[in-house]
Parts: C-alpha cells; structure tokens; sequence
C-alpha cells in the first residue's frame, strides 16, 4: 500500500475535471517538497533529461526515507511534491509501493512533454536507486 | 486573411472541449485542406518513382516533381532550386556541398549571434575538420545585430551565414546591407529564411543572396521538404554531397559521372508526395495579399505584446516595421514550462524552451522564453482571448517562479 497522504491527493486529482484545477494542485504539491537548498544543488544531484532545472537528494537513516528537492519549474516541483508525499518518512517498504504510474494518476500526463516524462522517470530511477542501495 | 475554415485541423478541440488556438506557428504552420487533398490525390492517382521509368505513371510523378521547382524558381526568382527534406538539410548542403569544395584551413566565416542551432552546428562542424576560423556577430541590446562589428568580422571571410528573420525575436536583419557588404569583401552570402519566406516574398536575385535556405512547412507545406535557392555562380563552385541514385550521369566500377543540373544534390528517391502538396501551398499563398497580411499580423503581435507588457511580462523583440509575427516573452512570477502548460490545459498552443537558438538566450540572459507566433489563419480575436487567458493564468499563479 502506498502511503495514505499519497493516496488521498490521487484520489483528489481523480475528482476533478478541469484541467487547470489539476495544475492548481500540482502546483499546490509544490510546496511539500523539502526544500534542497539551491547551495546543495550539484551535477551529482540534477535530474538529467529534464527540461526545467531540477535537483533531488534522496537519504535512507533509521530505516526511513528522506527525501529533499526543488525545481525553477513548479509543476517539476509539484511531481516532486508527489513523491515526497509516497516516500519522504516513510519506511522503505512503503516507499517502494510508489510507482510511476502516479504521474499519469495526475491525468496531467499527455501535456507533459516526453523530457518532462524523462525528467519524472529519472527522478524516480534516482531515488530507487538510492533506497536500493540502502 | 485566409479562412481558417481551409484548416481542417483548426476545426478541433483539445483536452476535452477547449477549442484550438494554434499560435505556435513559427514552430510549423497547418496546412489547408488543398495541400492534404493532392498529397492524397498523389498517391491515390499518381505515385511512381521520378526521373527514371517511361511509363504513364512515372512521367506523372516526374512533372509533379519538377512542377514544384518550376514554382519555387518563379517565386523566389532563383537560378537553381535544389529541394532539400528543409532548411537544416538545406545549410547543411552548403557546408558540404560549397563548404568542402570552397573552404580550406585558415579561411574565415561569419556567423551572427542570432542564428538557430542548424545554422551554426554544421558549421562548427566543418571548421574543426577543415581548420576554418568561425566568427560570431553579437547582437546589441535592442536586439539587432552590431553592425560595426559585422563589418570588422569581414575581412578576408569567404561566407556569411545570417538568419534573415530570428525564430526567436522575430527581427528582420538588414540583409540587403549585409549582402552588400559581403559581396564587397567577395564573400558568399547564406540566408536562412525558414522565418523570413512564410512571412515576405523574398527576391533572391534583387537581394543578391548566393543561397537561400526555406522550409516547406512553415509555410503551409508538408513537413520534410524544403529548398535551397543557388546562383550558378555558387553552383558551379559546388561538388555532390550524397552519392547515389538520382545524381549520377554515368557509373562504372572505375568511377562516377555526376548530372549537372540540380539533380546532381538530389541524391535516392526524392520527397515528391511532398513537393505535389508544397507546391499546391506555393499556389494557394500565391492566392494572399502577403503585404496585407504582414500588416495585419504584425498589428496583431504589436497588441499582443503590449498587453504582454502591461501584464507585467518582459517582451523580447521589437516588432519593427519588417520584422515577423512572434511575440517571445517571460513574467518574473511563473516559469515559461509552467506558463505554456497552463496555456494549453485551455487550448492554446505556444512555444516555450530555448527555440534551438541557445547563444541568442544566452546574449539576452535567459534560457527560455514563452513565444506565440502568428500567421494567415489567426486573428485578432484569438489574441484577445489568448491575452484573456494569460491575465487569468497570471492572476492565479502568476506568483509561483
């Protein structure tokens, strides 16, 4: 199962219609990201393939996942938020359940350019990896 | 204008029921119904190889084929027409084609600033084969090209590469004086006019341009045809590029004869379902005031811009007097992906990234802008309503960069 708090917002974004509503929210997402302090963003920790500048820095400790990030694009950022709401303080295991389908959950996907999509996979890949390591 | 209803296409919805307003023109432009039906017609009636076969077919081909040069020739009064897959092929073909034959190590070139990638990488690749010194136009803060330093650039340069109106800015470079210079200098002169051609009736031999390089399909065109236009005087200094059918007088193990008109740069089967629909977009834009139309639409950009501005936007580009339909611009408070995702999510279709002119975004500080480029089609109303979404799309997260 994934976590609750993802849960319930794709559940949000499945009620909705408008299509402007939905970036609303995504953009909403924005801001449950942890912030990655623009100092913190390196070559190490960019999200290659993506359109938009955008970095994320993933950390397992005691077992949980933290998760920080921040993008010049909102709605790069607001994917983020997405993850962060599956992954960040949860166990890994929970955090495993998320997989990349939350993106298309959104409906906002066919707008999302192929790079943008490439951007999200390997924003996901990153952080995979990096629990996979741990 | 035109009657968008020959637009099959601008007809549609997207996303559901939001109607289609389709200002990412300068990206590629729709095409009218006519250019879809004889693209049909073609392969339905008359498809066969060209230049080969004696039967029926073939000749049909054939003349459908050299129908579309025959146009292309009369409008741009050309003395050699080549037909390219576009514009990119088409400066690439110069470099290969004339660069190679022409250029050896120590020769100079000259780039400007505002030049779109396919007209500056082909070039980059040329000097680090052959040792060519490659020297680059900057553009001033109003956006135009320093031509000071572009008369200092000339000497002993063998070519200019210069776009004739920018992708991005939608400035019209003073060509005629930069032909002239160059001329002077007796260097060769290389317009891309992907830009300029949809929006003027360029003159290649009143210009003086040696090469002219056009893309079918931003200008009502298919995509994957386009021209280069060639005096003899360059074309007798060019060798073949690509080797192959088509091209070749005589083959035989020992070597090759090449033809000696156009089609020796025409190597394999050429586009020709392309060029019968091309040429039926050269008629049909035969048919449009285009002077009329440059007013009309440069009103259109001029309005858009200002309301752009008023909104709070930075406008890049000057709509001068000549200068194309495009209107790029940012807002401090929402990022140019974000700012064309909420456009669309209502039906509007723009441009955002860096237009494949990264060292002109680079000169200007940015590396991206939002750009909505109009043409035939469009009209005042749909600025207004575009306009209207982006005060909404401001207004509710204009506050978020």
């Amino acid at each position: 199962m994934v976590s609750e708090a993802l849960a319930e917002v794709l559940e949000e974004f499945e009620a909705i219609e408008d299509r402007t509503q939905r970036f609303e929210l995504l953009f909403d997402l924005a801001d449950d990201v942890t912030e990655l302090p623009t100092d913190e963003w390196s070559e190490g920790n960019r999200v290659k393939g993506c359109q938009s500048q955008a970095h994320i820095d993933v950390r397992v400790e005691d077992g949980l996942v933290h998760l920080r990030g921040g993008a010049d694009a909102r709605i790069v950022q607001g994917l983020m938020g997405l993850l962060s709401l599956g992954m960040n303080g949860q166990t890994v295991d929970v955090a495993r359940q998320v997989t990349l389908d939350i993106v298309e959950a959104t409906g906002l996907l066919n707008s999302l350019t192929p790079s943008r999509s490439n951007g999200f996979r390997t924003m996901y890949d990153m952080v995979m990896s990096t629990m996979g390591e741990a | 204008m035109v009657d968008p209803a020959d637009f099959p296409i601008l007809s549609r919805t997207v996303h559901g029921n939001q109607p289609l307003v389709y200002l990412d023109n300068a990206a590629t432009t729709q095409k009218p119904a006519v250019v879809i039906d004889a693209m049909d017609a073609y392969y339905r009636h008359s498809n066969a190889n060209v230049h080969r076969a004696v039967h029926a077919l073939a000749g049909e081909a054939t003349d459908a084929y050299e129908a579309c040069r025959a146009t292309l020739r009369t409008w741009f009064n050309a003395e050699r027409v080549v037909l390219t897959s576009g514009t990119t092929e088409a400066i690439n073909l110069v470099a290969h084609g004339w660069g190679r034959a022409v250029l050896n190590e120590g020769d100079a070139i000259v780039l400007t600033e505002m030049e779109h990638h396919s007209d500056i990488v082909p070039w980059q690749m040329l000097a680090k084969e052959r040792g060519i010194e490659v020297r680059y136009v900057p553009v001033l803060p109003d956006m135009t090209l320093d031509m000071e330093a572009y008369e200092a650039s000339l000497e002993g340069a063998k070519l200019v590469c210069v776009v004739h109106t920018s992708n991005v800015l939608g400035v019209r470079n003073p060509v005629e004086r930069i032909i002239e210079r160059a001329h002077a200098v007796g260097a060769r002169v290389l317009l891309d006019a992907a830009q300029g051609a949809p929006h003027t009736r360029i003159d290649v031999k009143a210009l003086g341009a040696d090469f002219l390089a056009v893309s079918a399909h931003k200008m009502l065109g298919p995509t994957g045809i386009g021209c280069l236009t060639i005096t003899q005087a360059a074309f007798d200094e060019m060798q073949p590029f690509m080797g192959g059918g088509d091209m070749i007088e005589h083959v035989s193990l020992e070597g090759s004869t090449y033809q000696s008109n156009e089609h020796k740069f025409e190597a394999g089967t050429p586009r020709i379902a392309e060029a019968v629909g091309w040429k039926v977009a050269m008629d049909y834009l035969a048919e449009v005031d285009l002077e009329a139309e440059h007013e009309r639409l440069l009103g259109i950009a001029r309005w858009t811009a200002e309301q752009l501005r008023s909104l709070g936007c930075t406008v890049y580009g000057r709509h001068g007097d000549h200068d194309s339909a495009v209107v790029s611009f940012l807002h401090p408070g929402l990022h140019a992906e974000d700012f064309a995702h909420l456009l669309d999510a209502a039906g509007f279709a723009v441009r955002t990234g860096h237009h494949c002119a990264q060292p002109l975004l680079h000169r200007l500080g940015i590396d991206s802008t939002v750009r909505a480029s109009f043409y035939l089609y469009n009209t005042m109303a749909e600025a207004e309503a575009f306009i209207e979404r982006v005060t909404h799309v401001l207004a509710r997260f204009g506050g978020n960069a």
